[in-house]
């Protein structure tokens, strides 16, 4: 039997992926544990191993498309199966994929009558949807007839409306919502065409992406330019933050830190550690002073639960990285684990193993899981000072700017002094603003007297 | 407006116009057929007790007194032979009716009610015809067991030539009755011994109800129900259930499954996008799957689900009372299955 390759589920929430690259073509032998494809998921990009010897038969999804989770994106031919036939076999289930790429864009549906089969006990009662008896049909777009052709007739590209039937499945009550959205649009822009009181929030028809929830309509009809579709992260991304920036009720607190004495400590290590290979970065010292200063504040290391609050016991510090533009751009979040009970080698060593990772290969979920704190740095760019967004669950996400020379006062005296600037970002449900000074205070001294960092 | 029904679920009274007044089913159908007998002389009744006893259900009470033994004929406990003789005199060109006192009997007579009757008119290139009318009762009549339980439209659908009437009021019952006698084909006519008690109110003046014309008995725009006999009064039950929910059924009593009307059933699915089909004998190749195809042919553009039916169980009919009313196409089966069919599970 040949073997269907699938759209794998790499991560909880993945509803569809994206094949970035195929690094095998048809006819090609492959080996079991080999790298066929990179997959974009909602969170990252990562690498689709092959489970079995044998030789690509046929490649259903071309790089660049995206395809529900579950749908066969390749068939592997195994040993003495004869590729013609194995790749004319898999023409027609192809033929079917080939119509997806617009429809993945409504989500899975849970098919919630399979459930309900299950309760009634009644084998005549066709109360069952009728599709999962049988075992699940083709992954293509799913339409009742009668809303197929109102669709027609209306005009309305029926892969852009979201199914709520069985598995998806595209029914009538879906178009009349979308029609009646369409045409309430059509009402409000002809009321004010081009004036900023058109601005609507949802979607023209419950276009279905998992972007935010809110986009707004063009302010006016002259502007001309392209439209770059969304990638998972970015989706991902605009959910999540906007998420988080309307549910959390977020302030800042911003301290300077004095950097002389670090970086000369920074630079004498790096001096005797050059020979192996280390080379300790001013974030390394970040991570490890927010991560011993959990110790007396515990609440920046915590999650708001609605009816309480979850104190963490582990300490693991998420690393924001921004991936390479031809990785399709965007950030992850990495995470290095029990942070606080890693000496500065090993957090540097952390930090710089996960780059590399994200920005060639991807990171796993593991290696995205379980932040209960997180540090996001510009201060590379020379940004002197920002704000970020907490990552929820997290309580608090740390904005760390350049360390830079400049005038500074000391004991009455104007002198050069090398300063940074930090922004904590914090969801005031959880921690207050005298708590935010105290921590501020803590990192401040780890900070300034750089010895406590290291014993 | 008069009450033509007394069941207050049928809203849609008959288009029949004028006083009525209030019988039993059996008494629609007996009516029925003293009235053709008074009018064609051709006419008899026989079968099992029908003159002497006035019937085993009393459905041919007074009969005797008012036609004679020699039209309202006891005859043997032999389906197969009476059946065999009504069948002769059928072709000799008297117009029996053949009273079996359960469907469920008219088995052991398959031969001739199924093999010489609806062939008769084919098999002799047009010399005989066979204007006959087989009727008794039909569906489980509750807790008969097993044997006695069929609902044999969904064997005897299957045969050309037939003509089934499957009446679920005392007034539909008696202008089908009437029209079965005068019509010059074989028409099985199934009654219901659970509705035989059932009152209604049937016009004064005489009527006839032609064959393949359904009823619509409710209006609705949701969901379509089509049934037939005892289940539309389930389907009316589950209607009512329904429409609190704001699921709006129409509610469609075939009344005869063949002919069968389809330009109602099509026209309402067209408007509801959604059809159910109630039919209480087995569902496989039944005439719930028949109308069911038939939908889905007619309306495949229209249908915003496949067609749901509900059927009695794919088992023996059970004699325990509950497990005979699980069994059954009842009010909870119909509801769950207009719930699945308009996505409102």
């Amino acid at each position: 039997m040949p073997i269907e390759l699938t759209m794998p589920r790499l991560s909880d929430t993945m509803e569809a992926g994206t094949v970035v690259r195929w690094n095998v073509k048809e006819g090609d032998a492959v080996k079991s544990g080999a790298v066929v494809a990179d997959i974009e998921t909602d969170k990252a990009t990562m690498e689709m191993p092959c489970f079995d010897d044998g030789r690509i038969a046929v490649i259903l999804v071309e790089s660049g498309k995206q395809v529900k989770v579950g749908t066969p994106i390749a068939v592997v031919a195994l040993e003495g199966e004869d590729l013609a036939s194995v790749k004319a076999n898999a023409r027609h289930a192809g033929a079917a994929v080939a119509g997806v790429s617009g429809a993945v864009a409504a989500p899975a549906v849970v098919p919630v009558a399979a459930v309900q089969s299950t309760v009634v006990a009644s084998v005549q009662t066709e109360t069952s949807h009728g599709m999962e008896e049988f075992g699940a049909t083709t992954a293509r777009m799913r339409v009742s007839p009668v809303a197929r052709r109102m669709a027609e007739d209306a005009g309305i590209d029926v892969s852009k409306v979201v199914g709520t039937g069985p598995a998806g499945r595209v029914i009538k009550r879906d178009v009349e919502l979308a029609l009646a959205q369409a045409q309430s649009n059509r009402a409000s822009s002809t009321v004010a065409p081009g004036a900023s009181a058109t601005i609507v929030t949802g979607s023209a028809m419950r276009v279905s992406t998992n972007a935010a929830p809110t986009s707004f309509a063009p302010l006016a009809l002259t502007l001309r330019g392209r439209d770059v579709a969304l990638s998972n992260m970015r989706q991902t991304i605009a959910r999540r933050l906007v998420e988080s920036k309307t549910t959390i009720p977020h302030y800042q607190v911003t301290m300077k830190f004095s950097m002389d004495a670090l970086l000369a400590m920074r630079k004498s290590f790096n001096e005797k550690l050059a020979a192996s290979g280390i080379k300790l970065s001013v974030n390394d010292f970040l991570v490890r002073a927010c991560a011993l200063a959990m110790a007396e504040h515990p609440y920046f290391n915590a999650s708001f639960a609605g009816d309480s609050i979850r104190i963490h016991e582990q300490v693991n510090i998420g690393v924001a990285i921004s991936l390479p533009q031809e990785r399709g751009g965007g950030l992850v979040v990495g995470v290095i684990t029990d942070a606080d009970h890693k000496s500065l080698r090993q957090l540097s060593s952390d930090a710089r193993t996960l780059a590399e990772k994200a920005r060639t290969k991807g990171l796993s979920m593991q290696e995205m899981s379980d932040a209960t704190f997180t540090i996001s740095n510009l201060g590379m760019f020379g940004v002197e000072h920002f704000t970020a967004i907490i990552n929820p669950p997290n309580s608090a996400i740390l904005a760390c700017g350049a360390a830079i020379e400049q005038p500074v006062v000391r004991k009455g005296v104007l002198c050069v002094g090398t300063e940074m600037q930090v922004t904590l970002s914090l969801d005031h449900r959880v921690i207050d603003g005298a708590m935010a000074a105290e921590y501020l205070r803590t990192l401040k001294e780890f900070i300034e007297e750089p010895e406590t960092l290291v014993v | 407006m008069s009450a033509v029904m007394s069941n207050p679920l049928f809203r849609e009274p008959l288009s029949i116009a004028g006083a009525t007044r209030e019988i039993e089913f059996r008494d629609a159908v007996r009516e029925a057929m003293c009235e053709e007998m008074r009018r064609d002389k051709r006419v008899y009744l026989l079968g099992e007790e029908v003159a002497q006893y006035d019937g085993a259900y009393k459905v041919s009470k007074g009969m005797l007194a008012e036609f004679g033994a020699g039209r309202v004929v006891d005859t043997p406990i032999s389906e197969s032979g009476f059946s065999g003789m009504a069948i002769g005199s059928a072709m000799l060109g008297l117009r029996p009716i053949v009273e079996f006192m359960s469907w469920s009997f008219a088995l052991v007579a398959a031969d001739p009610i199924l093999n010489n009757a609806p062939k008769m008119l084919y098999m002799s290139g047009g010399q005989f015809g066979c204007p006959i009318v087989f009727r008794g009762n039909d569906g489980a009549g509750g807790q008969l067991g097993s044997t006695h339980s069929w609902s044999v439209e969904g064997l005897f659908s299957n045969v050309p030539g037939v003509k089934i009437v499957i009446p679920s009021t005392p007034a539909d019952a008696k202008g089908l009755m009437k029209t079965a006698i005068r019509d010059d084909d074989p028409v099985f006519f199934m009654e219901s011994e659970r509705l035989l008690s059932m009152k209604g109110h049937v016009p004064e003046a005489e009527y006839l109800i032609p064959f393949g014309h359904a009823a619509i008995r409710r209006a609705g725009k949701d969901c379509t129900l089509c049934s037939w006999g005892r289940p539309v009064h389930f389907c009316m039950e589950a209607a009512e259930i329904l429409a609190k929910e704001g699921i709006d059924c129409e509610v469609i009593d075939l009344r005869t499954i063949r002919p069968l009307d389809l330009p109602t059933v099509i026209a309402s699915v067209r408007k509801t996008s959604a059809a159910v089909v109630v039919d209480q004998s087995w569902s496989f190749a039944s005439p719930g799957s028949e109308l069911a195809a038939q939908i889905h042919r007619h309306c495949f553009d229209d249908l915003d689900n496949f067609v749901h039916r509900v059927h009695s169980d794919d088992v023996p009919t059970p004699y325990a009372v509950a497990l005979e009313q699980e069994y059954l196409p009842n009010v909870r089966k119909i509801c769950e299955a207009v719930r699945s069919a308009t996505y409102r599970a």
